[in-house]
């Protein structure tokens, strides 16, 4: 199968108004990176001369955008029932006087430190999408990745519980009750 | 909207219901479905709105800047409203699909508020021939089922209800006039909504009219009126679209229906700004 992602920010959703554009640069770049993080998740040879269409809204925003869009899919993508590797959880630190931070706001991010963000598969820690803005000193980089991927695994727990929740919800209205 | 594709048996069954009075779902001609609507979800914006009616869904953001005033309206302020179909709420809308339903619901709210009393804008003015405020109002359609024009409607009064407009301060003349923005957030003035009209849209489906119509519906009508009804009753702006030609007896009669409706709609909406209001300042 081939995937296809659509990023966009509303106008509201940043603190100047901004009419934006699908065509946006920074859109374009947030898509093609979702893109290219599920494509390495999704199992696409279960969808052979098929087309997986992923489109993202963003309705607020107040800093890890990215991280939220890639958590987002990823519940999406299960509630479609489409079938991945693994959860693919998303997070960001920054690195501040010695110590990391981990997912930081708009007011954090226009401090111009190190942003580092990791889409992690939690079991397996494999790393499927990375990216650093701004200088990072090699030294703090190990305290920075085992934070984030600490992070990722908090955010994955959050996520299967909720998923389990709704799935009792909605096998109740089957009267089915699954084992979870 | 995705493509709706009805069998002939569905289609006749939709408008023979319509003509009968006993739609799909239960409904008169003369019901809405459950209309929702919360504001100031938006934290990043002077006023916003959540309008949510059967399916469909909409957002209203509104950001007020400061600008020069229209040579054309030296004491009035501006506002740009803004539509955006996201894709989220058809496929048909990735890319640039959404462009002509833009277009088309971007012309309905034009059209509405048209008018400068519709909104007060003369109170929008900061000095007269030089400053004003913008209101930037955007539209965001997150979920299609039906009805759009009339969601964006009700969500663009509640969002105009709900928006602080900061206090401005005016220091020094000519060349040096300076403006200062309060950052205050409890020295704030409130627009004038009571002219703010809502849209009430009438579809033709068969021999009948029908208010508040699902897409299915939608598919089966030949042509759409829409009716600007303010909240005195006054009908302040209409179009009709779609290529369906109308009875003007019936279209009369279902007109003064739609004045009534759009009375009550405001009535409801208006206690419940209120009450929104002011639970929010407990």
């Amino acid at each position: 199968a081939v995937v296809s992602t659509q990023s966009t920010g509303a106008s509201f959703s940043s603190g100047t108004r901004m009419r934006k554009l699908v065509t946006d640069k920074k859109s374009t770049e947030v898509s093609v990176m979702i893109q290219n993080t599920f494509e390495a998740s999704i199992l696409l040879e279960k969808f052979p001369k098929s087309q997986i269409d992923i489109f993202v809204q963003v309705l607020q925003g107040d800093g890890g955008e990215r991280c939220v869009a890639i958590n987002a899919t990823t519940l999406a993508l299960i509630n479609s029932g489409i079938p991945m590797k693994d959860y693919v959880c998303a997070c960001a630190a920054t690195i501040y006087q010695d110590t990391a931070l981990l997912d930081i706001n708009h007011l954090e991010e226009s401090a111009r430190g190190p942003l580092f963000m990791l889409a992690v598969m939690p079991k397996s820690e494999r790393i499927v999408q990375l990216q650093l803005d701004n200088r990072l000193h090699n030294d703090n980089l190990d305290k920075v990745v085992k934070q984030t991927i600490q992070g990722c695994k908090d955010i994955q727990v959050l996520l299967d519980r909720k998923i389990k929740e709704r799935t009792v919800e909605a096998a109740a209205a089957y009267d089915i009750k699954p084992r979870v | 909207m995705a493509s709706i594709c009805l069998s002939t048996a569905e289609h006749k069954y939709i408008v023979e219901s319509i003509e009968q009075d006993y739609r799909t779902d239960g409904r008169s001609c003369e019901d809405y479905r459950q209309i929702e609507v919360e504001t100031r979800n938006l934290p990043n914006t002077n006023g916003s709105s959540r309008c949510k009616i059967g399916k469909t869904e909409v957002l209203v953001g509104v950001k007020a800047e400061v600008v020069d005033v229209d040579i054309h309206y030296p004491m009035h302020g501006k506002i740009n409203i803004s539509v955006d179909c996201s894709a989220t709420a058809s496929p048909q809308f990735a890319g640039r699909g959404s462009a002509l339903k833009e277009e088309e619901i971007l012309t309905v709210l034009n059209l509405l508020y048209t008018s400068i009393d519709a909104l007060d804008l003369a109170s929008l003015c900061i000095v007269k021939g030089e400053s004003c405020w913008l209101l930037n109002i955007d539209v965001l359609y997150i979920q299609c089922g039906g009805n759009i024009f009339d969601a964006a409607s009700i969500g663009l009064k509640a969002a105009l209800h709900s928006t602080t407009m900061p206090n401005v301060t005016v220091a020094g003349e000519g060349i040096e006039m300076e403006l200062e923005i309060s950052d205050d957030p409890y020295h704030v003035w409130r627009l004038n909504t009571a002219l703010c009209p809502i849209c009430v849209t009438l579809y033709q489906v068969g021999q009948s009219f029908a208010v508040d119509v699902t897409e299915e519906e939608e598919e089966c009508s030949t042509g759409h009126i829409h009716v600007g009804i303010l909240s005195s009753g006054d009908v302040s702006a209409m179009e009709k679209s779609g290529a369906g030609n109308m009875d003007p007896e019936a279209l009369l009669e279902m007109i003064d229906t739609a004045v009534k409706i759009g009375e009550e709609i405001h009535k409801q909406l208006d206690e419940h700004l209120i009450a929104e209001g002011q639970s929010a300042t407990l």
